[in-house]
């Protein structure tokens, strides 16, 4: 290769980069695990419970007090990766007067999750996501149907607070969507990220 | 004293009928329901066994047969309500439905045929008699025809699947139908379908598997909201559809002439074997228990 086809390569593979770098858009390179800025190596478990969530088909909302998790999470390849493992609801309740939660549960677990960068925050994304719920009250639309919440939940990752935030705009950025009989659910809640294992007491980050 | 017997028998009388005629007159105002629920004024939610409350008005689609495309321009209302579905045996899931109080279940709703006459009896292949018959409708400006769909059998056949239809999945609603074609030329009654040999429609929200010609279709599970403190599931935008239906010939058309006009119009549809119909129910539906209903009717007594 003489000089000049050098420049003319040199100078194609610079435009390429340009044109791949403009085209990847906001979303950038997964973020991984980290504890005291170190990147996890092996597997940590993150147990918590949810400091408040609701579930929002239009026009009947669904919460419970007590919304426990558990995620074992691991880095593979530099990238951040999870499984949900357990997620035992209790004392759920609606803002429906006629409606009660007969039963709800976690179907189909564990269920996948990885990290994603979307320009400038972390997310968590939780995939393949499935939870039935029976209501009930002889008044209530639903008495007795078994309603299930299907698709992927997107988090916002707070490195400071050590929280993943689950809102309408963690599911905007991440692109990602639940449906409830067919149609969009929305799903509030914000969980605490502290490592139960290996690495009590370290403060965890997603970067 | 006598005069003071009458006059309290008179004024006892006088109290009684007033306070007959009050109660008359209160009676059938306060029997209303309210809001939302007046959806489900014809719903029979004091029949025993009658789980839920339904009210499903179809208010576009089309409905093809054979050859025939016809459009639904006139909304066609199915109310009623239904009892609670076996939870095993071949009609699993499957509830069975509750004729509406006021005996319409399903409303009949002439849609217009388009092309009329001309496009159901071709004039220039009809035998002479036909052939005048049709010239005479034809100068009276009786062309046009409508095509209403009407239940083929009682309400208790028609069958309901409310997991279906708030999954978005699966057959959802089974109805026997008959299509009821008009004209004066063609008598009062020519049917497509009867209560003997009904046409049997499986509708579904989400995407058929007809046998050939046809080509898997899909229809739309719609959007859920909830009215009256989730005491009502109103679904919006549902689609229903199937196109893997067939139906029976043509019979009663043409009246005495029907020999001669059930085949011509047969051969006008074309073959109405499965996997050459189809149809399409653009729908808004509501749903209530029975005990909601009944709540909001005492309530407002």
């Amino acid at each position: 290769m003489n000089r000049k086809q050098k420049s003319i390569f040199l100078r194609g593979l610079l435009a390429a980069l340009a044109i791949s770098a403009v085209f990847a858009g906001p979303v950038s390179a997964s973020p991984a695990w980290n504890f005291e800025g170190k990147s996890l190596e092996g597997s940590e478990v993150i147990l918590g419970a949810a400091f408040e969530s609701a579930l929002t088909i239009p026009g009947l909302t669904t919460k419970c007090e007590n919304f426990l998790y558990k995620l074992t999470i691991k880095n593979e390849a530099g990238s951040g990766k999870g499984e949900l493992t357990e997620m035992p609801l209790f004392n759920c309740t609606t803002d429906s007067p006629a409606c009660a939660v007969k039963s709800i549960g976690a179907e189909t677990l564990p269920w996948p999750a990885h990290l994603t960068k979307v320009e400038p925050s972390n997310y968590i994304v939780i995939e393949k996501a499935k939870v039935g719920i029976v209501y009930s009250g002889e008044e209530c639309s639903l008495d007795g149907l078994l309603v299930r919440i299907t698709g992927t939940a997107g988090g916002l990752i707070d490195n400071t607070a050590e929280t993943a935030s689950f809102n309408p705009a963690s599911f905007s950025a991440t692109k990602t969507e639940l449906k409830a009989l067919s149609s969009k659910a929305e799903w509030g809640g914000v969980f605490p990220t502290e490592a139960f294992q290996w690495h009590r007491n370290q403060a965890l980050t997603a970067s | 004293m006598r005069k003071y017997l009458k006059t309290t028998g008179a004024v006892g009388v006088a109290l009684a009928l007033a306070s007959l005629a009050s109660f008359v007159v209160a009676g059938p105002a306060s029997a209303k329901l309210t809001g939302e629920f007046t959806k489900f004024e014809f719903c029979p939610y004091k029949t025993v066994g009658v789980r839920r409350c339904i009210n499903s008005l179809t208010s576009g689609g089309e409905v093809v047969l054979g050859s025939k495309k016809v459009p639904i321009e006139k909304p066609v209302t199915l109310q009623g309500g239904y009892e609670e579905a076996p939870e095993e045996g071949p009609e699993e899931g499957f509830a069975k439905f509750v004729e509406a109080t006021n005996g319409v279940t399903l409303s009949k709703a002439p849609q217009n045929v388009p092309g009329g006459l001309a496009g159901i009896v071709p004039e220039a292949s009809s035998p002479p008699l036909v052939k005048a018959l049709i010239k005479f409708f034809f100068e009276n400006s009786l062309t046009g025809v409508t095509s209403t769909l009407e239940l083929a059998k009682p309400a208790s056949e028609i069958r309901i699947n409310e997991t279906h239809l708030a999954e978005g999945l699966g057959v959802t609603l089974k109805l026997p139908v008959k299509v009821h074609l008009e004209n004066p030329f063609l008598g009062k009654s020519c049917y497509v379908g009867s209560s003997s040999s009904p046409i049997k429609l499986e509708l579904r929200p989400d995407t058929t598997s007809p046998p050939k010609p046809n080509e898997p279709i899909s229809g739309n599970p719609g959007e859920v909201t909830f009215l009256e403190s989730a005491r009502i599931l109103k679904l919006s935008g549902v689609e229903l559809v199937d196109n893997a239906w067939s139906a029976p010939g043509p019979s009663g058309c043409g009246g005495i002439l029907s020999f001669l006009v059930n085949p011509i119009i047969s051969a006008q549809l074309g073959s109405t074997t499965a996997g050459h119909n189809s149809a399409r129910l653009k729908n808004t539906i509501w749903e209530a228990t029975a005990a909601a209903v009944k709540k909001n009717f005492e309530t407002e007594k």
